[in-house]
């Protein structure tokens, strides 16, 4: 592989990560929990999209935008039924139940789909080939949909009514509240953008490759490492540990590390030393270690909570 | 007989979930250590006494020393770069840490020999039953259940033995996010985390090592995350910060897993069907013992001195 295809393949799959990451970074700097269901909704979004695409033949473009905005609306409700009765509960006891309905929306799922992997059936097409790297009109989208994401979440936080409320409401909500900001219509907002977000992240990741309940699993490690990577409640944090991520995954497995190991040809040692294909996952905890031992609460993350 | 072996059954993975789950209660219910992979003791127990007894052809008190070794040595060092984390750092930490496990025994076949259709994804199979020879095959699950309980029973002993203990005490205090009190009684809260985390991994471990002799057989497939949530159901529905809840939780959840097992006979939903459904049911409950009742089944006494 050219390392000019790698560096697209990098970009590809930061993309995919902002999207996920980006609205785990805001539900927590809002509600100050890391919720471990939100993978899960992307799963569930996904196979939304794949519902209303294979099952009912609609076209893709409205089928992954109307399951996000269902599967937004889903969080919604799941918020209201659950996570408004433990606003005041500590992050820890959130925490663990984010989990609890996390394992109960992969298994609906499961229990509706079925356990075996699933493809969308996207027309068959030849990628865009040129002299440097190779690319399908499907990864375009992808790049599109994640560049789009992280502008308007920009334009949103800064630029919009809805937006200073949230960054008031993080920031310290009882003055927000006093202020006349209603805290839990943010809260709302905050829900709804944040994992139609995620849903669109994990329809696109799973037309790209296939679609299977445990999905969530297989992506959790690196959305919770760009999040917490780039400083976890920090927008700008997450789109950044996204990028280094992507990166970080695809440059790890292109690398070869032989002329570390021999320093440089001084040492009789010659052997081709790539990272094994099966620890791709392995890649994004390491970095997430080292970067936690440096700084602990991540690269752009505040130095001391408030 | 049937009925009797089925019982034992039972019986036996209870005795080896309420270790899993007594360990993982010592991390979460007592200091408040949320470890999204308490699996991989449990993994790194089956693996290090399959090593142990299988490939290098020792006795099963060298695999039980070698897995409780091994685990709690993994707590130990996965706690070290973690130890000042926040807990939702810690969270993901532990599961990535847990899920690097599985991948390494996925890929890595060579540690437990190699061999064609072996190790890796294959799975082992052949681990030895401990003192196999002495018994007759009916009698054989009655004597595994015995070794089981035994190590339940000093598991629980020794874990209350150190809860009820000043140790216990400052990893209450610890839980309680109050760091300050227990650096204020000049306790080194890093070290304590530490403690707490190798202790349970040593547990972990034995419980891990009980479970591969029974099935003779594991593959990374048997460590997956769900198994780390199963135990947190058991911790959670049963009490969390108390031994006995804990023992409790799992009793209740293998109880609920196994009963609804047998629901394909009499509703004409398929098995795999069913399989989720019965995570759905998991996971709600979680989510409504953590809503309504917080403190589980069986509360934590509270002291006050």
């Amino acid at each position: 592989m050219i390392f000019t295809q790698v560096i697209v393949n990098s970009i590809i799959r930061a993309s995919e990560l902002t999207l996920l990451s980006l609205g785990l970074t805001m539900v927590y700097d809002i509600l100050k929990f890391a919720n471990f269901a939100h993978t899960e909704f992307a799963v569930v979004g996904a196979y939304l999209a794949f519902f209303l695409s294979v099952t009912l033949g609609l076209p893709t473009v409205p089928a992954a935008v109307i399951a996000a905005v269902a599967t937004g609306f889903l969080a919604i409700l799941i918020d209201k039924a659950v996570f408004k009765r433990m606003r005041n509960s500590a992050g820890i006891v959130i925490m663990v139940t984010s989990m609890g309905v996390g394992i109960a929306l992969r298994n609906t799922v499961r229990a509706i789909w079925g356990a075996d992997s699933r493809s969308y059936t996207l027309a068959l097409e030849r990628p865009i080939v040129t002299q440097w790297f190779r690319i399908t009109s499907l990864q375009v989208w992808i790049i599109v949909v994640g560049a789009a994401a992280m502008i308007l979440f920009h334009l949103l936080l800064h630029y919009t009514r809805l937006g200073k409320a949230m960054r008031a409401s993080s920031d310290n909500p009882e003055l927000a509240q006093a202020s006349g900001i209603a805290t839990e219509t943010i809260v709302t907002y905050v829900w709804f953008i944040a994992i139609t977000f995620a849903s669109l992240g994990g329809t696109l990741i799973a037309m790209e490759t296939y679609i299977v309940p445990y999905m969530g699993f297989a992506i959790i490690i690196p959305v919770f490492c760009a999040t917490i990577m780039g400083g976890i409640g920090n927008p700008y944090g997450a789109m950044l540990g996204a990028l280094v991520l992507g990166f970080a995954e695809n440059l790890g497995l292109y690398f070869n590390f032989e002329k570390i190991f021999n320093l440089g040809g001084l040492l009789p040692f010659s052997r081709d030393l790539f990272i094994p294909t099966g620890y791709k996952p392995a890649i994004s905890f390491v970095i997430l270690i080292f970067v936690l031992l440096i700084r602990p609460r991540g690269i752009l993350g505040k130095e001391k909570e408030g | 007989m049937g009925f009797i072996n089925f019982l034992i059954y039972l019986a036996i993975m209870m005795g080896i979930f309420a270790i899993l789950s007594v360990s993982l209660n010592l991390q979460y219910g007592f200091t408040g250590l949320a470890n999204f992979g308490q699996v991989a003791f449990f993994c790194l127990g089956a693996y290090a006494t399959t090593i142990v007894t299988l490939t290098f052809n020792m006795s099963f008190f060298l695999g039980i020393v070698a897995s409780m070794f091994l685990a709690g040595l993994f707590g130990y060092i996965m706690a070290i770069p973690t130890s000042d984390l926040r807990e939702d750092y810690w969270a993901i930490v532990t599961l990535a840490a847990a899920e690097i496990v599985r991948i390494f025994f996925l890929n890595e076949n060579w540690v437990v020999g190699g061999g064609p259709y072996r190790g890796g994804a294959y799975g082992v199979g052949d681990i030895p039953q401990p003192f196999r020879s002495h018994f007759s095959p009916q009698a054989y699950p009655f004597f595994y259940l015995g070794i089981v309980l035994v190590c339940l029973l000093l598991t629980y002993l020794i874990v209350n033995r150190l809860t009820n203990s000043p140790f216990g005490r400052v990893l209450k205090s610890i839980r309680e996010g109050n760091d300050n009190l227990a650096q204020a009684m000049g306790k080194d809260v890093k070290k304590f985390r530490i403690k707490a985390m190798s202790i349970g991994g040593i547990f972990g471990g034995l419980a891990g090592c009980l479970y591969a002799h029974y099935y003779g057989f594991i593959s990374p497939e048997q460590f997956v995350p769900l198994e780390t949530f199963i135990v947190w159901a058991m911790v959670i529905v049963g009490g969390e910060g108390n031994n006995k809840g804990a023992i409790l939780g799992s009793v209740i959840i293998i109880i609920f897993d196994s009963s609804t097992r047998y629901l394909k006979d009499y509703v004409p939903i398929k098995q795999d069907t069913l399989a989720s459904l019965r995570m759905v049911a998991i996971g709600v409950l979680i989510v409504i013992v953590m809503l309504f009742m917080k403190e589980g089944l069986i509360k934590e006494k509270k002291r006050i001195y």
